[in-house]
């Protein structure tokens, strides 16, 4: 290369410069423009859509696991515990740092008790999810088993024990039908508003109490904030909030009154009621057989759910307020207030009851067959004449009825705050053509005015009624919570009585049918002997509800009835009978009568009620007293 | 032959050398970040980059040392040299994820594509110098030139590396504009360019590549497919906000999120961590490099310094330009690396060979001519 080769190039002559100086400066213009372009999309993205992007990168590296939050628990009225939360021990397996699974999943299998193909089955369903994600292997295993795993957890690696707050039923199934159960979100229930707060494989109140306070009960879950690779391998864990228990639900309901219920329930199916007259709260809500919670854990079988389902007791139906009944004699209540207030009989106004009364073509009998002569008022309501009522019926009207019977709560919904709550049947002619196009006949009066015929109620309905009765005339809403407390005791809601108003009838009219209640108990003659208690006065009514009548039953032994033909037995009661404080209503389904077969459930209630008061121990029980037979009711 | 002249070493253009210096630490500080996480590599990636950088230095040191006019009767040489290494590469190539781009060198795995760029940079210099009439090109005048853009630009089409393939389009409009075309010529070859895009999107174009383009459209229609880049870009840069989350802090760029971030996403990764103040300055050094270079490129002692200048400038706007507007989603996925910032030896030591030239053209602006 010699310098002469170069000597041949010459400087660039001024004009050539200036043209190409000219192209020189377009082409900084277009530097300078795709500098401010880029730039400006620079300044685009990183502030005036910063905020965006830092909340799209921080979705991507943080994985948030939360942990559940104690339940809150339930009390009773005396702030004794029902239901706690106590903490259970569940297997996980974090895939993250097991390096030899299947030698581990082989060990833990058989500490386990299960196949190992029942664990795998467990992982391989959960092979989508982020690694860091724990897949849990089994649940609420018992100490034994803990204990092992803790021993061996060297030689386990991968395998690591979760704890999580879990359901301890103090008293089992108790009261079950109104406390309800938990279980897991379904997806369906997933979609719904109330619970938008919720994520899959949340446990929630299913039904009862538990549901319907659910949002009280729950509790606030912890989350650890975790942050994650592109390929889900756990980073490190950021911060942690801890689990907030939820809040304390004080129930109305009292233990002890509770269980004596269930215990004189036994083996009959039916419903207890008992509610504090002055204020509509439920001291027993019982319904049998129990709900058997353990089959609910985890999600009830197929066949355990059809078994329950066609079981002919019923144990699925919360028979306080979803059992309808016709209310039998106990519905005399109702037709004695409408007629004296109405004026159509008064106290001293006798009826001749020969065992039946004609009424057009069709003979409606008393149920004691020889007749109860000549009745006055208290004697009718004492022995439970039906003739008396029939003749009284037929002089108020059906509508008269219904109007006193709305008044005492009857053929509505109670209001109180549970699901499926149901409001019973009170006939009356606008009703009859709403519903049938048809009018009303005469003679379907009668059997309303003895509580049969079309008339339907619920134990809780009764209960009510019976507390309206003797409180002076006031309808309250049924309450089962009182107050509800935070886990450090501060009061976050109370729940005073709440009057539903004033029912309709006269004082005086109220006054006679107390009185002639007591004397169902007390008095010779009276339905209700059964239930007498040595120093305290109870009132109350009998009733026999018929479920069908069959020819073919008639002139059957009692036993000889089929079960499911058989008359459903009632009692309604209150006591103490000169300043009531509660009222006991008792359904025994099938139970045939009302004094000897619900009586004693109320009689146990009763006495468990005034031991408690008086402040006595439970008293050894008494030796029962031969079972005296009594005069059949009808 | 080479002589000594003390007006060289006082001529050393130390404006240039600074850029490149400061944008070469902010680099290696950067590729630091994106791959100190990295296993399996074995010797670290930015200790390789710094080999590569010390390797260029010399390349550059080489350069300075011969007047830059040399190049005139080596340019041919250096064609047929670059053909014969693409077409190497295409048949005996090593196939890196369904690309032939590599040559196994041993101690170096060359990409011939990347000196090519420079070496078409070179060759068109040294043809416009030749037959510049100074009435302005026709259209049968650049049928030469064209058909030297055209071979290796198919060559590496071919391998296939469309992005570098359209960087020699680009640089070979810029330069044949620069030189001057006559009104109607550029009028023509505009039209027929515009003709020609959806001629060419429907025979020319592989599959992947029409779908990159429209993913770049529309990238939020797979965003866990060919979407994922420049979606997961844009939150890098963007989150990266005012001042950045902090050296080794990105979240985007440490915990993978970001994909090739010590390659073509080199840039994210410095945006997410040094946010736009971070981002703005890296700017602005490429902007003052570039136009540093159009001052050494109308300061040249005479026309092929012009042109060649010229040519390495346009070269080094047009791959900056690329790959930020593709980082930040304003262009599609195509893979052009960032000058001096993105890892690779080759893409590295060509771009320090073309800034050596640019010293070089500095360096002689006031040496004699005749």
């Amino acid at each position: 290369m010699s310098p002469r080769h170069f000597a041949r190039i010459n400087k660039i002559d001024p004009d050539e410069l200036k043209m190409l100086k000219k192209r020189i400066d377009i082409a900084m213009a277009v530097i300078i423009f795709s500098t401010a372009l880029l730039v400006t999309r620079l300044w685009y993205l990183q502030i005036y859509r910063g905020d965006e992007y830092i909340k799209l990168a921080e979705k991507n590296r943080i994985r948030i696991q939360e942990v559940a939050a104690p339940r809150g628990n339930l009390l009773d009225r005396t702030g004794a515990p029902i239901i706690t939360s106590r903490p259970s021990f569940n297997v996980v397996w974090n895939r993250e740092d097991a390096p030899n699974p299947d030698a581990v999943l082989k060990d833990l299998a058989s500490i386990l008790k299960e196949d190992i193909s029942v664990l795998l089955d467990k992982i391989r369903a959960a092979a989508e999810n982020p690694r860091f994600m724990l897949i849990r292997l089994k649940e609420d295993i018992d100490w034994d088993t803990l204990t092992t795993i803790e021993n061996k957890h060297l030689s386990l690696p991968g395998v690591r024990i979760e704890v999580v707050p879990s359901r301890d039923y103090l008293y089992g199934d108790f009261a079950s039908h109104l406390i309800g159960y938990i279980g897991e979100i379904s997806p369906t229930e997933l979609k719904a508003n109330r619970y938008n707060k919720y994520q899959s494989g949340d446990q929630i109140g299913k039904q009862g109490i538990e549901k319907i306070f659910d949002k009280y009960l729950m509790g606030e879950k912890g989350r650890t904030y975790l942050e994650v690779d592109v390929h889900g391998f756990q980073q490190r864990q950021m911060q942690t909030q801890e689990p907030f228990p939820g809040n304390d639900l004080h129930l109305t309901l009292d233990i002890e009154l509770q269980r004596a219920a269930e215990e004189a329930m036994g083996d009959k199916a039916g419903a207890v009621v008992v509610m504090e007259v002055n204020t509509g709260n439920l001291l027993v809500m019982c319904s049998t057989p129990l709900l058997p919670l353990q089959e609910f854990v985890g999600g009830i079988k197929t066949p355990v759910w059809n078994k329950l389902l066609h079981d002919p007791l019923n144990p699925l139906l919360n028979k306080t307020i979803q059992g309808q009944y016709p209310p039998g004699s106990v519905f005399k209540i109702v037709t004695a207030l409408a007629a004296i207030s109405e004026g159509v009989i008064n106290q001293d106004t006798t009826f001749f009851c020969s065992g039946f009364i004609n009424f057009g073509n069709r003979r409606f009998g008393c149920w004691k067959k020889g007749g109860h002569g000549t009745v006055n008022f208290h004697r009718a309501l004492v022995e439970s004449c039906d003739v008396y009522f029939y003749s009284v019926g037929q002089r108020l009207g059906i509508d008269n009825i219904a109007k006193y019977a709305n008044s005492l709560g009857l053929g509505k919904k109670t209001g109180i705050e549970l699901e499926h709550d149901k409001g019973g049947l009170i006939p009356s002619t606008a009703w009859k053509r709403q519903r049938y196009k048809d009018k009303w006949h005469e003679g379907e009066t009668l059997s309303v005015a003895i509580g049969q015929g079309y008339v339907s109620t619920t134990p809780l309905q009764l209960c009510r009624m019976t507390a309206a009765v003797v409180n002076g005339g006031t309808l309250y809403r049924p309450q089962m919570v009182h107050k509800i407390t935070t886990p450090d005791g501060r009061i976050l809601k109370s729940f005073s009585p709440v009057s539903e108003g004033k029912i309709i009838g006269s004082e005086h009219s109220l006054a006679l049918i107390r009185e002639a209640l007591v004397g169902v108990v007390h008095e010779p003659g009276g339905t209700a002997k059964v239930v007498r208690l040595p120093d305290v006065f109870i009132g109350g009514k009998t009733g026999t509800a018929q479920v069908v009548r069959l020819a073919q039953n008639e002139g059957l032994g009692e036993q000889a009835i089929p079960y499911k033909y058989r008359d459903h037995a009632w009692f309604t009661s209150f006591a103490p009978a000169d300043k009531p404080e509660i009222a006991v209503t008792v359904l025994v389904e099938h139970g045939q009568h009302g004094g000897s077969a619900a009586g004693p459930v109320a009689k146990a209630v009763y006495k468990r009620y005034f031991e408690l008061k008086s402040g006595k121990k439970t008293a050894p029980e008494e030796a029962t007293s031969p079972v005296v037979p009594e005069e059949k009711e009808e | 032959m080479l002589r000594f002249d003390r007006r060289l070493l006082l001529n050393f253009d130390l404006v240039l050398l600074g850029a490149v210096l400061v944008v070469a630490l902010i680099g290696l500080a950067n590729l630091y970040s994106s791959t100190h996480l990295y296993t399996n590599v074995g010797v670290p990636l930015y200790f390789k980059e710094l080999t590569y950088y010390l390797m260029g230095a010399a390349i550059i040191l080489l350069i300075i040392s011969c007047d830059y006019r040399v190049l005139l009767t080596l340019n041919y040489p250096l064609y047929a040299l670059m053909i014969l290494l693409l077409l190497f590469a295409l048949v005996f190539g090593k196939n890196i994820s369904g690309a032939q781009r590599w040559i196994n060198l041993g101690f170096f795995r060359l990409q011939p594509s990347e000196p090519a760029k420079l070496i078409l940079v070179i060759t068109l210099a040294s043809y416009y110098y030749r037959k510049d009439t100074g009435r302005g090109f026709g259209l049968l005048d650049l049928a030469i030139p064209a058909l030297l853009t055209g071979l290796p630009f198919i060559l590496i089409a071919k391998q296939p590396d469309l992005g570098t393939g359209l960087l020699l389009v680009f640089v070979f409009a810029s330069m044949t504009i620069f030189v001057k075309l006559q009104r109607t010529t550029l009028a023509t070859i505009l039209c027929g360019g515009l003709a020609f895009i959806p001629i060419g999107w429907k025979f020319f174009l592989k599959p992947y590549q029409r779908q990159r383009v429209e993913t770049f459209l529309n990238p939020e229609n797979d965003p866990l497919g060919t979407g994922y880049h420049i979606i997961q870009s844009k939150i890098a840069v963007g989150s990266g906000r005012i001042i950045g989350k902090g050296y080794l802090q990105g979240t985007q760029g440490q915990l993978d999120f970001l994909p090739e971030r010590h390659t073509d996403f080199a840039f994210s990764v410095w945006a997410e961590e040094w946010g736009f103040l971070g981002s703005f300055t890296l700017i602005i050094c490429y902007f003052f490099m570039i136009l540093w270079g159009l001052n050494i490129a109308i300061s040249a002692r005479d026309k092929f310094g012009v042109l060649l200048a010229f040519g390495v400038v346009s070269l080094i706007f047009w791959q900056a330009f690329i790959n930020l507007a593709m980082v930040m989603g304003l262009l599609p996925v195509v893979g052009v690396p960032l000058p001096l910032f993105s890892y690779g030896g080759s893409s590295l030591l060509t771009n320090l060979a073309g800034l050596g030239i640019l010293m070089n053209i500095r360096m002689r602006r006031f040496m004699g001519t005749s």
